[in-house]
């Protein structure tokens, strides 16, 4: 078997204007694990989401893909979903399937129409005439859709309704292989702490705990979201 | 990849620029039917008011080529579109030179389209016969093929907006690189670089009078050049531009290559 991590993360720094946003992230992911990237608003998570997706440059220091740099090959296998709306609003939902087949290898058009009928999203409507929460629904089923390696979810329940979180997170169990690994950022702990296997506690740019998550459970006598408040307690 | 690229940049710029040209067409219609019409003076001013609105989409046209193309370029390249863009499995000389390709497409067939709209409006065997003895008088002066006048001329004039465009780019580019002020920023670097090319066909023209004493006449007095420089003038001219917008694409696509930092 390979000893090739899925996602490798060495001495990565990153700085805005000599701001030191991200300190020595050190972390590597193996297949068939759903991680949860845990922190506070503004720790760094989505900074570090963002220079894995060839977002951001870093400083210095090294992200691997499957033992690849970021680029072409490594964007095949990733999936990600970002914490905005980023599609082209004057695209049909039609047409970003279109798209999004005619770019990833990995989609599979028939899931995503099948996720969007149970989801009763009309495939035939503009984006432009669809609120936030029904564009962010779309975009988690393209992003789900796909059969990659590695799914990356920056706060897939940010902008969504109770109600909606439950199926949600049954879409992501419930589509991804067991190969891959999902890495969830979010500071909704409450929401996703079932379906995790590791967490990454972040904070100030620094990864101050990484740990499976029943270990972690087990040795604190608690939930992860009790301890992620301990922790981060103002 | 880059033809997939290229085909969502041309169906965006069609999406949005077909409503000027179709509207350019119909103002040329309007303006033919009404011109052809007796002469009363509600349709004089109707016409008028038709001639007016064919230019207003004609300058419409020109300007939304080059608007949108930067528009294009910003928002796939640095807003949110971007989150897609720089992660679909394609590399950064071909998200450049889908926009790139998607420029000079919309620019040659924008003009396509004005020289129709015109050719619709106001063609006559007369003024046809009258455009083609001016042009004619300045090529015989020139001594200058009238085919080969007129597409020379349009290369010229071409590829100097095609430079501005590309120019635009890569401000978009050194702006955007910055934390603060990045459109402030984009426009002020696109502007610099527009003069400076500029500055480098005046450069390379200079250095090529050092060895043709009419081309230095440009430079040193007022007298018109001789019809052989004129046509050196003219070619030089084109392989210039031509140079500068290879090498302004590589620039771009060297500090692309650096990687972004998005919002």
């Amino acid at each position: 078997m390979s000893n090739i991590k899925l996602l490798e993360i060495k001495n990565l720094n990153k700085s805005f204007d000599n701001k030191e946003i991200l300190k020595d992230i050190n972390l590597s992911v193996s297949g068939g694990k759903i991680i949860g990237l845990l922190g506070k608003n503004g720790a760094g998570k989505t900074t570090l989401i963002k220079l894995i997706n060839d977002l951001l440059t870093p400083t210095s220091g090294e992200i691997l893909i499957n033992g690849k740099k970021v680029g072409v090959e490594s964007k095949k296998i990733v999936s990600y979903l970002p914490e905005r709306t980023y599609l082209n609003k004057q695209m049909k939902v039609s047409e970003v399937m279109k798209y999004f087949k005619d770019f990833y290898s990995d989609f599979d058009y028939d899931k995503a129409e099948k996720l969007l009928k149970d989801l009763d999203l009309d495939i035939n409507k503009p984006l432009s005439k669809m609120s936030k929460g029904m564009q962010e629904k779309v975009q988690l089923v393209l992003v789900m859709s796909r059969k990659a390696k590695l799914y990356i979810l920056d706060e897939p329940l940010g902008g969504v309704d109770p109600a909606t979180r439950d199926y949600i997170l049954d879409t992501i169990l419930s589509n991804f292989n067991e190969n891959a690994s999902v890495i969830i950022s979010t500071h909704l702990i409450s929401d996703i702490e079932r379906i995790l296997d590791e967490v990454v506690f972040i904070d100030k740019g620094k990864i101050v705990l990484q740990s499976e998550a029943d270990k972690l459970r087990n040795k604190e006598k608690s939930s992860i979201d009790e301890i992620f408040r301990r922790t981060f307690k103002c | 990849m880059l033809n997939k690229l290229l085909k969502y940049d041309l169906k965006y710029m069609i999406k949005n620029m077909s409503v000027f040209y179709i509207l350019s067409l119909f103002f040329s219609i309007t303006t033919r039917i009404l011109f052809s019409l007796n002469e009363t003076v509600m349709v004089k001013i109707i016409g008028q008011i038709s001639v007016g609105c064919l230019f207003a989409m004609i300058v419409n046209i020109l300007i939304n080529t080059m608007m949108r193309s930067w528009i294009r370029f910003r928002d796939s390249i640095y807003k949110d579109e971007s989150y897609l863009t720089h992660t679909l499995p394609v590399t950064k000389n071909d998200i450049y030179n889908s926009k790139f390709i998607q420029t000079l497409v919309f620019f040659i067939f924008g003009f396509l389209i004005i020289l129709l709209s015109l050719f619709i409006a106001y063609y006559t065997k007369d003024r046809w016969l009258e455009l083609k003895g001016v042009i004619n008088a300045i090529t015989t002066g020139l001594e200058f093929n009238t085919t080969l006048f007129v597409i020379s001329f349009i290369a010229v004039v071409f590829l100097e907006v095609f430079n501005a465009i590309q120019c635009g780019f890569f401000g978009i580019i050194l702006g955007y690189k910055n934390n603060n002020g990045k459109i402030g920023l984009s426009v002020l670097f696109g502007f610099v670089s527009y003069i400076v090319s500029q500055s480098i066909v005046l450069l390379l023209l200079f250095i090529f009078g050092l060895f043709d004493s009419s081309i230095m006449n440009l430079f040193t007095n007022n007298v018109l050049i001789d019809t052989s420089s004129m046509k050196l003038l003219i070619v030089l001219s084109i392989l210039i531009y031509i140079l500068i917008i290879g090498l302004m694409s590589i620039l771009c696509k060297k500090e692309l290559n650096k990687g972004v930092n998005i919002e």
